[in-house]
């Protein structure tokens, strides 16, 4: 199978406190990646480093995304490429309508490959479908981004997203966080549905409970920095039994 | 032969509408000094430049102004070049009850002597007013007949084709009672440069009458402007003006209410764009003389590069004016570390039965909408672009007329 993100020693940093110390990840097409760790081990600096956002500093390593160095890419260029961050908070923005950014979102990525841009007939039928896998109320999709939200809709609109933009690679960032078990349901419902043999799935949580609705090919437990250990689905259920401490322990003894 | 603003050098011919208004404001003008940094009302504003400039008037007969007119939007068309009411190129087509004339032909009618200067004389203390009052050399009077209700709007276009003009435009505007009208100011330069156009306009909005102003001002970036409406509203009237500024070098805006009836509404609503040097100042003034009106404001800035916005709005519910609602808001947007915004809404009141807000923000964009925007691929200008339009769409909602508001947010 075609590796879609492959991440090689990567070290980053926030002003001059180093997060990232050397991560190795590599993610093919149709796999699923559950990355989990305690608080503080750097899941959130991971998935921001790989979307692109700016307060990051990259200081060494590289992440190589279907071919191409994604460092070079702006964030905007990470998207048109297929990239989705499912946000952990989902940005409010006033005055701005969910319909008109997505539509804005699909034609600049449809220029992007010098293709045409959906038919407004075309958009409006894709919208309505895809806004049916998770359950999105239809006042919802009109009004301002994230604006009035519950936390749950909030999430649901990110996986609404997802679905629109139809991405090669998906960054699901605790997306279970603060969500009640209909809703947690409903999103890992969209992921599922979405999952293909061309694309993947990188799902970081602090939690295994969304594990039980999206099943990893792999989980990674990410502590000080780097992934302490890989396993398979069977490592999120040690985990959520014996907490962190046997393998955090072990690795600050290393 | 130029005029020179600061040794009051004034080589221009004195207004003929009425001797001995004229005459009073050539007193009025040799008592006032220029404002100043110290001048309260006048402190951000740098009139350096423009007091030292020389200064002329100019006439041109013939021009295209087709660049100048909104899409779709049909209109009565009123053309001023250089300060001169054009009548080639003005076209309206006669409804009951529209009046629309070249201010000079009306100077002996009654509704003109009962009404001209009145408002503005109450503002003599103001140089560049009694400079206007003093040497207007043309402007626009309309009468709305009462009860007649005008649909299509009326468009003054204002438009400088020469450099270095000074025009002092003065117009008056009557709605009487229980008319309607929607008027558009436009003031525009062609491709010259350095202008400086001193405008001023009284309107009367009569009792139960309604009238809304659509001021859009997108001179040349080395021009100025100084532009004043002076209004006074009867009982039970309507009032609305809505002031887009898009383009000048430097821009001061009074717009000064007498609410003198009971049972009035009054809105003023803003929006500017400052880009590299631009200077752009919004004074309002709201006088609540009666009870039970309402009063609402809302202006938004964004300014860009250097540039400097100023907002002053001032309410003042004298002792009188008992169940008064006044609503004031001025929000900005930075976006350079060099832009700089001076805010400050007044309120001052006498009356005990009152209800009134204000309030002023002053921010950046937030970072993360940017971010959240970009991604999901839309590039960062374009993530700007949607930010500006999302803050701005609350005053261009208070736009009535859809061609207008389209335009204006074609250009923002």
């Amino acid at each position: 199978m075609s590796t879609i993100l492959k991440i090689e020693n990567l070290q980053a940093q926030v002003g001059d406190k180093a997060i990232l110390k050397g991560i190795n990840l590599e993610v093919k097409a149709g796999e699923i990646h559950a990355i989990m760790g305690p608080n503080g081990s750097g899941k959130s600096t991971l998935s921001s480093v790989l979307a692109g956002r700016d307060e990051y500093e990259v200081t060494n390593g590289s992440a190589t995304y279907l071919g191409k160095d994604l460092f070079e890419l702006d964030p905007e260029e990470r998207a048109w490429e297929g990239l989705f961050m499912a946000f952990q908070y989902p940005v409010e923005i006033p005055g701005v309508s969910n319909i008109n950014f997505l539509r804005t979102a699909l034609a600049e990525k449809a220029n992007y490959f010098k293709k045409e841009p959906l038919s407004a007939k075309e958009f409006l039928q894709t919208v309505k479908e895809k806004s049916a896998l998770v359950e999105l109320n239809d006042k919802l999709k009109n009004r301002s981004v994230n604006v009035g939200f519950s936390g749950g809709e909030k999430k649901r609109n990110e996986i609404f997203q997802m679905a629109m933009l139809e991405p090669t690679l998906s960054i699901l960032d605790e997306t279970d966080s603060g969500l009640d078990i209909d809703a947690l349901r409903i999103v890992a419902n969209g992921v599922n549905t979405l999952k293909t043999e061309n694309n993947a799935t990188i799902v970081i949580t602090h939690y295994q409970r969304l594990l039980d609705y999206i099943i990893p090919d792999f989980v990674h437990v990410l502590f000080d920095g780097r992934i302490i250990k890989t396993g398979g689905k069977e490592l999120a259920l040690e985990l959520e039994e014996k907490g962190y401490d046997w393998l955090t322990k072990e690795a600050v003894a290393n | 032969m130029s005029t020179i603003l600061k040794e009051k050098k004034f080589d221009l011919a004195v207004s003929t509408l009425n001797d001995e208004i004229s005459k009073s404001a050539l007193a009025e003008i040799s008592n006032l000094e220029f404002p100043t940094r110290r001048t309260e009302n006048w402190r951000y504003v740098k009139l350096g430049k423009l007091l030292k400039q020389d200064l002329k008037t100019d006439n041109v007969a013939d021009l295209d102004i087709s660049d100048f007119l909104i899409p779709e939007l049909n209109t009565h068309v009123i053309v001023l070049v250089n300060g001169h009411y054009n009548e080639t190129l003005s076209s309206s087509t006669p409804s009951a009850g529209l009046l629309i004339d070249r201010l000079e032909n009306q100077k002996d009618t009654d509704l003109f002597t009962s009404h001209y200067n009145t408002l503005s004389e109450k503002h003599s203390e103001e140089i560049f007013t009694s400079i206007n009052t003093a040497y207007n050399q043309d402007g626009v009077f309309i009468h709305i007949d009462k009860n007649k209700h005008i649909e299509k709007p009326i468009f003054i276009i204002n438009i400088n084709t020469s450099s270095n003009l000074i025009t002092n435009t003065r117009n008056l505007i009557v709605i009487d009672k229980g008319a309607k009208a929607s008027i558009i100011q436009g003031y525009y330069t062609t491709s010259e440069k350095g202008n400086f156009n001193n405008s001023l306009t009284e309107v009367f909005v009569k009792q139960n009458a309604n009238l809304s102003i659509d001021k859009i001002q997108d001179i040349d970036a080395t021009d100025k402007h100084i532009c004043t409406e002076e209004i006074h509203q009867e009982k039970d009237s309507n009032f609305k003006i809505n002031t887009f500024i898009l383009n000048g070098e430097l821009i001061r805006n009074n717009v000064n209410i007498s609410v003198d009836g009971t049972n009035c509404h009054s809105e003023m609503n803003g929006l500017f764009i400052g880009r590299d040097s631009q200077f752009i100042d919004n004074h309002t003034r709201v006088d609540h003389l009666k009870s039970h009106c309402i009063s609402s404001e809302l202006y938004k800035g964004i300014l860009k590069d250097k540039s400097t916005g100023v907002f002053n709005g001032k309410v003042i519910v004298h002792q009188d004016a008992q169940v008064i609602e006044a609503y004031q808001q001025n929000n900005n947007v930075i976006l350079s570390d060099s832009a700089t915004m001076n805010t400050k809404p007044e309120l001052e009141i006498f009356a005990d039965d009152v209800k009134c807000s204000h309030g002023a923000t002053t921010g950046q964009f937030d970072e993360e909408a940017i971010f959240y925007l970009q991604a999901r691929g839309i590039s960062k200008v374009r993530a700007k672009e949607m930010l500006i339009g999302a803050f701005s769409e609350d005053v261009l909602a208070k736009i009535n007329n859809q061609n207008v508001r389209n335009f204006i947010e074609s250009r923002i």
